[in-house]
């Protein structure tokens, strides 16, 4: 065992962490061995990001041990644990744009390295070691994502790295930058130094990891070296899981056109049309950042876009702003329940009533039976467990939230509901319900667009899904048929091909 | 088509380099203005008479960068600038008075640094608040009446000539511009400024103890405040109360029409320089051109509005680019 | 059954009654200390001439405050009403000669509203979403209006021309009374009622509360926010016109700088009444308790011989303590 212990970087063992209202970790162990690129796999919510920060030192563990490179580590801050050997590359990339990239590289440590002259020096040279020339002097506003990536490494390398984690690295980069990374990650294998490496990416995994440890749900589903699995398995482990009981039954009352999106096109998004369905609940499969979000408030009026169509009924509609969308009577339950959806500390009455103000107004004035009716009307509908509907929003639940917000657009009589995440940070009983609220504005005749990155949520509830990626739709299913596997392949896909024809123009 | 191309790239220019532009186009203005605009007498006196407020500018500028904001600096420099000359004419020797301005200085930016910083409170409102309360210290010990110094070397101190030429004043504001310019381009307290006001969480995150040297940014910003009081009071010989009501605001503006931004990260002694230079040379052509007082104060006030609003705009179409 | 159980607690939370009673009636404390402390120290206090004295004074600053309340309701501040309060004022007085009371007082009233308005015009085409950057805004709008009244009188104070001195409407503005109760006072009492109404129960008002309290989800609920920030900086010019108008029916004369400190002041009296800067809450009502609290501050200090300055050093301090009491009761 001992001789092992000098083998093993990093061990994990029974890492619990709850956040309120959820168990994001519970009872994870992992191993890495020194000099191994070992991947992590797993959907959206599984864990994984929340793993690396607490090896960090953003979040701090409930429970278990984590030990590095031979040292028990209570707890942490992220610059000791850089400082220790463990640095990690995030997902939002961790830079202040304000600055130069050799200043990033050496954050805080101004001083230790000289002063400007040896700043720049020393990134310049780190820069080089990994083959590239980004000018230190540079802001890192003006870099591009892959170069930031690299200046990530740079800064990770300045530290004696031991361990590097990578969470989501090649999420924006193009095909040429995936090779550059490659070959840095087989670079720095070859120096000894060990590679968490967490992706989304199948094709990814079997290249270049040695190990892959399977995540769900904040367990640890397997660990296996890369040889011992095939990627059927691994799809099967990342979404598999006993849904017998967690759906209602879907709705199957899909009718004629309702409406029509024709050619968005923005900075992120290219050319997205599709056509929405009576009665239908249409799922939106795609990475967080794919453009699933984007196309939805571009929608809605949300965002200023130019140049695309909106036919409800076959009629072109002009949506400028929320006000319009809400007209055509369209609603959105947006992605970010607090910043975007709910007036925290308002009542549960006004933010329901907060969208039909109209309909309780008289000559100007509200009135507040209508309004307190109003809320009580939906509060008992869905099952709103709050002690009065004058209660403070903030003090719910995150379901008793969403579901303020449900009620708050149910009363507008939508026809075209669009839930972005509706189900996030929600326990599994208030999952349920909205479901089936769901399926009930389905049957009444009402259109759904649910965006979830949570692929078992899609795939029962929707008549229809269609896969995006890096802002293009790139497939359409029909979710009794089609397998979780084709699907994730398409939305996991690669407009390569497109991206370098774009690059070309 | 071309037309749009040019009309956008002039609001590109105007939007990054409108302190620039704004100077270039008065110093063009005034070379038709047939007026004594460009003597060597003239030009000092101009950068004489924006001094007092390029030192206190240089102080707001650490503070802004490093994501703060300090209202309180018109305050601290008539309390200051009256303590100085109370302290004087008590019979206590003149560097052991300016030495005691300083303090209060120090003082006073320390309680905002703390205010601030560590009570986490919104710094606008409660350095404004801070500013009225020295205000009114100001005004009970003059009795809102300028109190004359006694000692004959005082007025020296801002007003004697280098070479018969260069006021003393622009020297120290020399100074104090090369002191800020060397904390902020060449120490890591200055960079870790920028690191904070650029990304607050990220500069945590890499070890930079934060709250310290946040504070620190509103006790030199103070001391500054201070300097710029002591160097007012020997300028008019006088310690007065009323003049710092609107200075805090006009200094504030200066700096970000040089290109400090208020969200923080990003500006630089020079610049902060050339934003207060504006409003010097503004003033200066404006009074050359023999405009009326209270015409200039509208002009002054168009170009306060102007400057933030494009300021403003600028963010905006950042923040709708889709 | 766990529904009860939650309820009962919340009604049995004695920390919390206790946190409530310190939080929102602190300033009425504050007022009753004031006033039994000075009742008993300076026996002047108390007399009929006195409360006239303090009626009169609260005139000018309350509608001030009470439009300033709106603005930092919806998230906003305004310090352009300094220069408002001079222009209308300056104005007005200059035109009751020329144009009669009454269409002086409408001039007055338009003029301020239209300042109010196009500050907002100038913050919605500049899309300054943030309270700083309305800060300064604001205050170059101010040294605008100012330098405006400045140039209208000459740098002159007007004095107030009364055609018909008996029946002249600012001078029963200015010192009329009805029983015990001054006529500014009844005016302020009329614009509190619909102020309050308008707050209260109108969709408008409702809309200036969501819009301060998040202005993200206002928009994306379909609120017009836009609409608010106009109103809201139009109401705030609007009530700074009555400000300027009960102000100089007072001292029957305007000087161009006759509005200096009021901003200041109805922050002051805002924050001290318990609305919050961050935006969203607080209202006309509390304002009424912040203002009543500084003007009686001031008559108490002055009735104990505490001179100006100290009391313009003791308001900026009262500011900060206010202000840093509102940042804890975030936390």
């Amino acid at each position: 065992m001992e001789n092992t212990g000098q083998d093993i970087i990093l061990s994990i063992k029974n890492v619990c962490k709850s956040f309120p209202g959820v168990k994001a970790l519970d009872q994870v162990s992992l191993e890495v061995r020194r000099g191994t690129v070992h991947g992590i796999v797993g959907e959206n919510g599984a864990g994984k990001s929340t793993l690396m920060k607490i090896l960090s030192g953003v979040y701090q563990k409930d429970s278990g041990t984590i030990i590095f490179d031979g040292e028990d580590i209570k707890s942490t801050t992220p610059i000791q644990s850089m400082k220790r050997g463990l640095s990690i590359i995030y997902q939002e990339l961790n830079l202040v744009n304000t600055m130069s990239v050799g200043e990033n590289i050496f954050l805080g440590r101004f001083g230790e390295m000289g002063g400007m002259r040896g700043v720049h020096a020393k990134a310049k040279e780190l820069l080089k070691s990994i083959g590239s020339n980004i000018d230190t002097y540079k802001l890192v506003s003006e870099l591009s994502v892959s170069e930031k990536q690299m200046v990530e490494i740079a800064k990770a390398l300045s530290f004696d790295s031991k361990l590097i984690i990578m969470d989501e690295p090649s999420s924006s980069l193009t095909a040429d930058e995936m090779k550059e990374l490659v070959k840095i990650i087989h670079h720095l294998k070859d120096q000894g130094i060990s590679i968490i490496y967490i992706s989304h990416k199948l094709d990814e995994i079997f290249e270049f990891c040695s190990m892959v440890t399977v995540m769900r749900d904040g367990h640890v589903i397997d660990t296996k070296p890369i040889t011992e699995i095939t990627r059927a398995e691994m799809i099967a482990k990342m979404v598999g899981r006993p849904i017998e009981n967690e759906y209602p039954e879907r709705p199957d009352c899909v009718g004629e056109t309702l409406m029509e999106v024709r050619s968005i096109n923005t900075k992120k998004l290219h050319n997205i049309s599709f056509k929405l369905r009576k009665g239908e609940i249409l799922g939106f499969v795609g990475l967080v950042g794919a453009g699933r979000t984007e196309i939805v408030r571009a929608i809605f009026g949300a965002d200023k876009v130019k140049g695309h169509e909106i036919l409800i009924d076959g009629k072109p509609v002009k949506i400028k702003n929320p006000r319009d969308a809400k007209k055509a009577g369209i609603a959105l339950v947006p992605e970010d329940r607090k910043l975007q959806g709910l007036v925290l500390p308002f009542t549960v009455e006004s933010n329901i009533s907060m969208a039909n103000l109209d309909k309780i107004t008289r000559f100007g004035f509200l009135d507040s039976s209508a309004e307190r009716g109003m809320a009580e009307k939906h509060v008992k509908a869905l099952g709103i467990k709050t002690p009065s509907v004058k209660t403070k929003v903030r003090s719910l639940s995150g379901g008793n939230q969403q579901k303020c917000i449900v009620g708050r657009w149910m009363e507008t009589n939508p026809r075209i509901l669009i839930l972005d995440e509706p189900t996030r940070g929600i326990d599994v009983g208030a999952k349920y319900e909205i479901y089936l609220l769901m399926k009930k504005i389905a049957e009444s005749g009402g259109s759904i667009i649910l965006i979830s990155s949570e692929l078992p949520e899609v795939l029962n509830m929707s008549n229809r899904v269609l896969t995006i990626c890096d802002g293009r739709i790139t497939g359409e299913f029909d979710p009794k048929t089609a397998s979780a596997d084709q699907i994730m392949e398409k939305a996991l896909e690669f407009g390569r091909k497109d991206l370098e024809h774009e690059r070309a123009n | 088509m071309k037309n749009i191309n040019i009309g956008k790239k002039l609001l590109n220019i105007a939007t990054k380099q409108k302190a620039v532009l704004a100077i270039i186009v008065i110093l063009v203005i005034m070379v038709f203005s047939k007026t004594n605009f460009y003597t060597a007498y003239n030009l000092f006196d101009m950068i004489k008479s924006v001094s007092i407020l390029m030192i206190l500018a240089f102080g707001v500028t650490l503070v802004l960068v490093a994501g703060g904001c300090d209202l309180s600096i018109g305050g601290i420099m008539v309390v200051s600038g009256i303590v100085t000359i109370k302290l004087m004419n008590a019979n206590i020797p003149m560097w052991i008075s300016i030495l005691a301005a300083l303090l209060v200085g120090a003082i006073v930016g320390a309680i905002n640094g703390y205010l601030v910083v560590y009570q986490g409170t919104e710094p606008f409102i409660i350095t404004l608040g801070m500013g009225m309360m020295l205000t009114g210290i100001a005004q009970q010990l003059t009795d809102a009446h300028p109190i004359p110094c006694n000692n004959p070397n005082f007025v020296k101190l801002a007003n004697d000539k280098l070479f018969n030429i260069i006021p003393n004043l622009v020297i120290v504001m020399i100074a104090v511009f090369f002191i800020i310019h060397y904390i902020l381009r060449y120490t890591s307290f200055g960079r870790n400024c920028y690191a904070i006001g650029g990304d607050y969480e990220v500069a945590k995150y890499s070890g930079i103890n934060v709250l310290p040297t946040k504070a620190m940014t509103f006790v030199i910003c103070g001391i500054t405040a201070a300097l710029g009081g002591v160097m007012l009071s020997s300028m008019l010989n006088s310690g007065s109360s009323t003049y710092g009501d609107t200075t805090a605001l006009v200094v504030n503006c200066g700096v970000v029409v040089g290109g400090t931004s208020f969200a923080g990260g990003i500006g630089s002694a020079p610049q902060s320089a050339i934003g207060l230079l504006v409003f010097g040379v503004l003033q200066n052509s404006m009074n050359m051109l023999g405009i009326d007082a209270y015409v200039q104060q509208i002009i002054q006030g168009i170009v306060i509005v102007a400057i933030i609003c494009l300021d403003c705009y600028g963010r905006k179409r950042k923040r709708e680019t889709v | 059954m766990a529904e009860r159980i939650w309820n009962m607690k919340e009604q049995i939370n004695f920390k919390n009654v206790i946190q409530t009673v310190f939080r929102d009636y602190l300033v009425l404390a504050a007022i009753a200390l004031l006033v039994i402390i000075t009742s008993i120290v300076e026996p002047k206090f108390l007399t009929t001439g006195n409360m006239t004295n303090i009626m009169r004074q609260f005139g000018p600053l309350i509608m001030v405050a009470l439009g300033m309340t709106f603005v930092i309701i919806g998230g906003f501040i305004d310090l352009s009403v300094s220069g408002i309060l001079s222009l209308v004022a300056v104005v007005t007085i200059s035109l009751i000669e020329p144009l009669g009371q009454v269409g002086a007082l409408i001039v007055g009233i338009c003029l301020g509203t239209f300042c109010g308005y196009l500050n907002s015009v100038l913050i919605l085409a500049s899309g300054a979403m943030k309270q700083a950057e309305a800060l300064f805004i604001t205050y170059g709008m101010s040294t605008v209006y100012g330098a405006l009244a400045l140039i209208y009188s000459g740098g002159r104070t007007k004095q107030m021309s009364l055609v018909k001195a008996n029946t002249s409407i600012y001078k029963t503005i200015g010192t009329g009374t009805v029983g015990i109760l001054s006529v500014s006072f009844i005016m302020f009492l009329v614009c509190l009622l619909l102020l309050y109404i308008f707050q209260n129960k109108t969709y408008m008002g409702r809309t200036i509360y969501l819009t301060g309290g998040n202005k993200t989800a206002a928009e994306l609920a379909g609120i017009h926010i836009r609409r608010s920030i106009t109103l809201i900086y139009t109401i705030s010019g609007l009530m700074t016109a009555l400000g300027a108008i009960v102000l100089f029916s007072r001292v029957t004369a305007a000087s161009p700088v006759i509005g200096k400190g009021y901003e200041t002041n109805a922050i002051l009296a805002v924050v001290v009444g318990g609305t919050t800067l961050i935006g969203g809450n607080g209202s006309v009502l509390r304002t009424v308790l912040g203002t009543t609290l500084v003007i009686l501050l001031s008559n108490c200090l002055n009735l104990l011989g505490v001179s100006v300055y100290m009391q313009y050093m003791m308001k900026g301090a009262i500011l900060v303590l206010a202000i840093w009491l509102d940042s804890r009761k975030q936390l």
